[in-house]
């Protein structure tokens, strides 16, 4: 089960996961992100605090668009992971292409940074 | 051994009636003679009797065997059969009549032997025709036979039997007895006569024709009759032969059943129609219930369905439109009517509201055929018929008839049976067609499945000093798992594990890709990184876009003790160091394949050196066995892995892997399946030898 929630919050647009993202529902992200896109989103945090799972099929989906949005300006944080879910973006070695942070105002002050 | 000619039955008892005949007319001329000569032939009256019981009996065997042997069912056949024999008795009657009518009172005229000939003819003539019509009736009176007709009968057959006997009590007298007997036989023919069952399968023409047939038996038995009567008062024969209990019966049976059959025949005509109608609706319904063969359409089950409610309905004209679906071609019948036409009631339909709420309102499964007043030149009623498949709507089906108001319920309801029929057959053919398929499918999954088990190392290349065992499972018939092992030198060997995200055909297929690339990198003789540099280049060119690879690579070096590992992105590789007792993940960075898909790449991978020792392990795994799941949702994870490892160090790495395939299973739980692909493989290195 997959529950996706978008909300906005002053310019960044948020994205919340809750549940386990396999590749059943991994076609809802793709989906949720894409349509993020062609809103004009230009920095877009994941919310991970309630992701229990993230598979392969999931982790696919985030990587398709690095390279988009690297050429469209679009800057995507990924915060709140749990230690487990965190690792399995570790492991695949994602963490060093997607800033993954711990918490949402660690999020917002990176952003705001930049 | 004598062979023994088989015994022709029907020719025999001819043979022998002929005989018998033969031998009557002799018998009698002979008497005959004695008496014009007034001489005493000593020849007793109950001698011709006897003669002519005989005659009877033979002439019963032979129609028995030729009747029972020819016709089987037709009755109209059967019917011809008596009307000939009747006209050919009666037109013998006719020609001796004519014959003496010629003479007159000349001398041939009066010949006594000559008439006696004659006689003798149509008495044989006469009863022919009498017994192979009872006969014939016999077969019409048992068809569709139950228990008690037989029994009526045998008892018809068995007191006819008597009434030929009587004739030696009677003497030939028209006695009461007689009168009795008579009395009772007619009875049980009246009763007999009840047995019509055969004539409301006879055809509309067939009836006519049997009219036909009835009559003419009916005036041969009224003639012959009348003939046998004259002979009776004819004092010129001195033996009378058809005055005879039996004969008189057989005469009012038959003449009493023909003009039953005549009859009811007659009455039956105008319902004919009707019934004719019902039977082909049965067996309409008959050809739409046996299910279609997977080599034919279902055009042709519609084809029927449109015959028969045409049939049923008597509509003028009819069409039938299946909704277009994916695997099936728009099936479109027109049946006496123009495409203009048809253009015209169809637009017509369009503009009733009740034709629209009928198709839009009700659940499809609900749909009943729906009757409606048309405002068209030529046809001023028709009939929405729907065709429904599993609850859903899949055609309708449109009958036109040129009459007002021309479908009543008893014609709607066998349409609406047919239908239902129609539909079940068709839903059987495309349920019957998809099973098909899906085992084609099943069968090329089966040839994809052996495929790329054969895209797996039958054998792992190893040295003596370290022992090496590996497995892999498909959550699916096929999955994107892979392993192998190389020996690039006497002391260099490579092993590699890899996994495809996702899983099924498409992860397989990038699976064998992945084999590619790395079989031939591996001829380079790279560094790990550089190998993993150069895979991530060739992999990023075919991989789809959210799809990467994992990998972990492994060159041992023998003489050195060590090996040099690098990752991509893959699950950390289990190490357990002996001489510590200890075990731990080799975790470094190292980015997946495919996932930067450019230069900068480079920057993301690494690769280290490691020493092992004697009784040192490796234990390589892919996400599948980190990443099972039991019931709780808790997964199988790095903690279980190691313990498990340690506890077993002391064990061969076949025995190990048979421990950690086990445990996963069990902690999975009985029934439960692993939905990932999954593989392990393991290495425990030896004392060197050297």
């Amino acid at each position: 089960m997959l529950n996706l929630h978008k909300s906005k919050e002053s310019h960044f647009d948020i994205l919340s996961l809750s549940g386990e993202v396999d590749a059943s529902n991994s076609v809802i992200l793709d989906h949720a992100i894409k349509e993020l896109v062609e809103e004009g989103a230009k920095v877009i945090l994941v919310d991970g605090q309630n992701l229990e799972y993230i598979s392969s099929a999931g982790l696919g989906v985030f990587m398709s668009y690095l390279e988009d949005f690297q050429d469209q300006g679009i800057r995507l944080v990924i915060f709140g992971l749990s230690p487990r879910v965190y690792e399995v973006f570790k492991i695949l070695g994602l963490d060093q292409l997607i800033p993954i942070v711990e918490d949402k105002s660690t999020a917002i002050a990176s952003e705001n940074e930049v | 051994m004598v062979k023994i000619p088989t015994i022709h039955i029907g020719k025999l008892s001819f043979l022998l009636a002929i005989l018998v005949w033969l031998a009557l007319l002799f018998v009698d001329l002979v008497r005959i003679f004695g008496i014009i000569n007034e001489l005493d032939s000593g020849i007793s009256e109950e001698f011709t009797w006897i003669l002519e019981i005989l005659f009877f009996f033979t002439l019963y065997g032979f129609y028995t065997y030729s009747i029972g042997k020819n016709s089987q069912g037709d009755f109209l056949n059967l019917i011809w059969r008596g009307a000939t024999t009747g006209i050919f008795a009666s037109a013998m009657g006719l020609l001796t009549q004519l014959f003496y009518s010629v003479m007159g009172e000349s001398k041939i005229g009066n010949e006594p032997f000559l008439r006696n000939f004659f006689y003798h003819l149509n008495f044989a003539f006469t009863t022919l025709f009498l017994i192979s019509t009872a006969l014939l009736w016999k077969h019409l009176i048992l068809y569709q036979k139950n228990k008690q007709v037989v029994k009526q009968w045998q008892a018809f057959e068995f007191t006819m039997l008597v009434a030929m006997f009587f004739v030696f009590f009677n003497k030939n007298n028209f006695d009461y007895s007689f009168l009795f007997g008579l009395v009772i036989l007619l009875i049980i023919s009246i009763v007999l006569s009840g047995n019509l069952k055969w004539i409301p399968y006879l055809t509309f023409k067939e009836k006519w024709k049997s009219i036909l047939f009835l009559s003419i038996i009916l005036l041969s038995t009224g003639y012959l009759f009348n003939r046998l009567l004259t002979y009776g008062n004819d004092e010129r024969f001195q033996i009378n032969l058809t005055d005879n209990l039996f004969l008189m019966a057989l005469f009012g049976f038959i003449f009493v059943y023909a003009l039953f059959s005549f009859l009811v025949t007659l009455f039956n005509l105008p319902t004919s129609s009707v019934f004719e109608q019902k039977l082909t609706e049965a067996i309409n319904f008959q050809r739409l219930s046996q299910s279609i063969q997977p080599e034919e359409n279902e055009e042709q089950v519609l084809d029927i369905l449109m015959d028969s409610c045409m049939s049923a309905s008597y509509s003028d004209a009819a069409w039938l439109e299946m909704n277009p679906s994916e695997n099936l071609t728009e099936i479109d019948q027109l049946r006496f009517l123009e495409l203009e036409t048809k253009k015209e009631i169809s637009d017509w339909i369009q503009t009733q509201k009740a034709a629209q709420d009928w198709a839009t309102g009700d659940k499809p499964e609900n749909l009943q055929p729906l009757s409606l007043r048309l405002e068209h030149p030529k046809f001023e009623s028709l009939l929405l018929v729907p065709l429904t498949i599993n609850k859903v709507a899949i055609g309708r089906m449109v009958l036109c008839k040129e009459v007002r108001d021309g479908f009543n319920k008893e014609m709607i309801n066998i349409i609406s049976t047919f239908v239902r029929q129609a539909c079940i057959a068709v839903e059987n053919h495309r349920l019957l067609n998809q099973a098909i398929l899906n085992e084609r499918y099943q069968e090329e999954l089966k040839i994809a499945q052996r495929v790329q088990k054969a895209l797996l190392p039958t054998r792992l290349d190893h040295p003596d000093s370290f022992d090496i065992c590996a497995y892999s499972n498909a959550a699916d018939e096929v999955g994107g798992d892979y392993y192998d092992t190389f020996k690039l030198d006497e002391n260099r060997y490579v092993l590699i594990i890899g996994d495809v995200s996702g899983k099924g055909t498409s992860a397989a297929f990038h699976m064998s890709q992945m084999k590619g690339v790395f079989h031939s990198l591996i001829q380079l003789e790279l560094s790990p990184s550089d190998f993993m540099i150069r895979a991530n280049a060739a992999l990023s060119k075919c991989l789809e876009r959210n799809h990467f690879i994992t990998a972990s690579i492994f060159l041992i070096d023998l003489r050195e003790n060590s090996f040099t590992h690098a990752r991509a992105g893959h699950v950390p590789t289990l190490i357990y160091r002996a001489n510590e007792q200890k075990s731990e993940f080799l975790m470094f960075d190292g980015l997946g394949l495919g996932i930067l898909r450019n230069k900068l790449y480079e920057n993301h991978v690494q690769e280290r050196t490691f020493h092992y020792a004697p009784g040192d392990i490796l234990v390589l795994i892919t996400d599948g066995v980190v990443e099972a799941k039991n019931q709780k949702g808790n997964q199988f994870g790095f903690e279980r892995i190691k313990s498990l490892v340690e506890i077993n160090c002391h064990k061969t790495p076949k025995e190990l892997q048979q421990v950690l395939i086990d445990s996963l299973h069990e902690f999975v739980g009985g029934d439960g399946m692993i939905d990932d692909d999954y593989s392990l493989m393991v290495v425990k290195f030896k004392e060197s030898e050297s």
